[in-house]
């Protein structure tokens, strides 16, 4: 029975996730006293809540907080996907307004929908129960299905939320089916309750290990990650630009929060059990996500199979099953945030102003258009490719580093063998954008100021992150659990 | 009295009923319905887990799972009625304007 005197009502711990879901009733409100021409006015506000939740989530670094009957943590590790998060979030809410009128899609509803979204991020994050887990990554595919097809009347976006929405489900099925298997076998929904059980009884629990195997499958297709991960290309180009900037960065971010407290806080006595089906997922996420992006002609297709490569990359830190592994996954899911959503936002910035601007040939000779969002692109994509000094270099290296320390040697391999394969087409995008336009060229337009500085301030992380020692301190403090 | 591994055999055959009928099915109604199956078997799973566990923290879950299945099923329908109401077919093979 549940002894409701013992669940003690931590504000501290819940205040991030608190101020965003005021801020999403803020807005809510303030959408129906707004006048449409002003509905700048939203992103602003959205910003100021967002940036208050910012700031309350740095006091939970170096803490040990366990609220609400061991449901949700208040630590580093919550602390730092927070604020990665967040970070995110606001980065997409400053791109946004021009973006939306550009489209023809300034509605209120999306500021609370992308807050709702980045609400349920942050409650994965920070959730040690399966229900807070569930309900974390349903908030966030709630609000995503619904921006994924925001573009109501366009026949590209519905499908994509369409899509979405089916195999989102079908995947929420798996996870949950996993979820009742693992109660069963262990009697509890909290990750410290299971983790009691495993390691008071070890041996082989078919129930327990069949539960994870379905949860993984859940978690998997948050992540993208292959074999799991057919919606991806689909969805991220039907979908509005803003908002596959926004998701291709932070639902991949969160999927892993929950993966490194499942797998290495929870179950790391297991390790011998799940080694196998995680490396297959991330082995054949490497090779299918870096090979298939190679024929692709659009950029956000292509965008797609690399974030599935990428997540193979982030898988790998996770597989030796130790919280220095765990740290080289952070750093490298910091870095992916930086780079990606960095290419992604140069994406929405053509996105913007031409038809067809995600076609690889609509970027010839961008250089001389556009020498600033091409110079910028080119540093994402040599930072996406792994090429030093960039972050994706200093990323790579890290999860190499935790996969020689652990001696797995196969995943290693085929994670050299895939980053030599994706530099080719992260090249080829390159190359393209160097190639001298035939004909007059187009007049050169502004993008405005956030776009600016946002694009710019992506760019300054990715070249600089990788050259602050700190930030990898930060990743290895956020896994002491 | 009924024992436990029957409600938990019939609540696997349920989520397998739903996971095939999603996999074959192509009416994008027809594939929530099924997805809805599922959930709807999970929840079985609970209660009876539940049950045999003598703990409350399983019905629980199935409240929240219950929550969100409705919740998700607002969201579904709006956005299949819109892909219905731009008159396209209702089959899921029929949606291909992105494939390459």
């Amino acid at each position: 029975m549940i002894d409701l005197s013992a669940v003690h009502i931590d504000y501290q711990t819940v205040l991030p996730e608190l101020v965003v879901t005021g801020t999403i009733v803020v807005v809510l409100l303030l959408d129906l006293v707004v006048p449409p021409d002003r509905r700048r006015w939203l992103a602003v506000v959205s910003v100021v809540g967002l940036a208050i939740a910012l700031i309350a989530s740095i006091p939970l670094w170096g803490q040990h907080r366990s609220a609400f009957a061991d449901t949700m943590a208040g630590d580093s590790f919550a602390a730092f996907f927070n604020v990665l998060l967040l970070a995110v979030t606001i980065l997409t809410v400053l791109i946004s307004p021009r973006y939306l009128r550009c489209v023809h899609l300034d509605f209120g509803e999306y500021y609370a929908l992308v807050l709702s979204a980045a609400a349920g991020m942050m409650l994965l994050a920070a959730a040690t129960s399966l229900m807070t887990i569930f309900l974390g990554i349903e908030l966030l595919s709630l609000a995503l299905y619904v921006l994924c097809s925001f573009s109501r009347l366009q026949e590209h976006s519905q499908e994509s939320g369409l899509k979405y929405l089916l195999l989102g489900g079908f995947a929420t099925g798996f996870l949950l089916y996993g979820m009742a298997l693992i109660y069963g076998a262990t009697g509890s929904t909290t990750l410290l309750g299971i983790r009691a059980f495993v390691t008071s009884s070890p041996g082989t629990n078919v129930l327990l290990l069949l539960g994870i195997g379905f949860l993984s499958v859940g978690l998997a297709f948050k992540a993208s990650a292959a074999p799991f991960h057919m919606w991806t290309p689909d969805v991220y180009e039907g979908a509005p630009t803003i908002v596959t900037t926004f998701m291709s960065v932070a639902t991949k971010a969160a999927a892993f929060a929950a993966v490194g407290r499942i797998f290495v806080a929870t179950l790391p006595s297991l390790e011998a059990q799940w080694y196998v089906p995680l490396a297959l997922i991330a082995v054949l996420s490497m090779s299918i996500g870096n090979v298939v992006a190679i024929t692709q002609s659009n950029l956000k297709r292509l965008l797609a199979y690399s974030g599935i490569a990428h997540a193979g990359f982030i898988f790998l830190g996770i597989l030796p099953g130790t919280t220095d592994g765990l740290a080289a996954s952070l750093f490298y899911i910091a870095a992916y945030a930086a780079m990606n959503f960095g290419a992604f936002a140069v994406v929405t910035a053509l996105d913007a102003k031409g038809e067809h601007a995600d076609e690889l040939t609509y970027w010839t000779g961008l250089f001389y258009r556009r020498p600033f969002l091409a110079t910028t692109m080119t540093i994402f994509m040599l930072s996406l490719a792994g090429i030093p000094p960039t972050v994706g270099f200093f990323a790579k290296l890290f999860v190499f580093q935790a996969l020689v320390t652990a001696h797995l040697w196969i995943p290693l391999i085929v994670g050299i063998l895939t980053t030599v394969i994706s530099l080719y087409y992260y090249l080829r995008v390159i190359v393209v954008m160097v190639t001298v336009p035939e004909g007059a060229p187009v007049e050169r337009e502004g993008v405005g100021l956030p776009m600016t500085v946002v694009v710019g301030l992506s760019a300054l992380g990715t070249t600089v992150m990788g050259l602050v020692p700190q930030v990898f301190g930060w990743a290895l403090q956020a896994t002491r659990f | 009295m009924i024992p436990a591994y029957a409600y938990l055999w019939l609540s696997g055959i349920l989520f397998t009923i739903g996971a095939v009928g999603v996999l074959i099915r192509r009416n994008p109604l027809v594939m929530f319905m099924c997805i809805e199956l599922m959930l709807n078997a999970v929840n079985l799973s609970f209660a009876a887990f539940s049950r045999y566990l003598n703990s409350l923290d399983g019905v629980a879950f199935a409240f929240l799972v219950i929550t969100v299945a409705a919740a998700e099923v607002v969201v579904g329908i709006a956005i299949i009625v819109q892909v219905y109401r731009a008159g396209r077919a209702m089959d899921v093979d029929e949606l291909d304007l992105m494939k390459e």
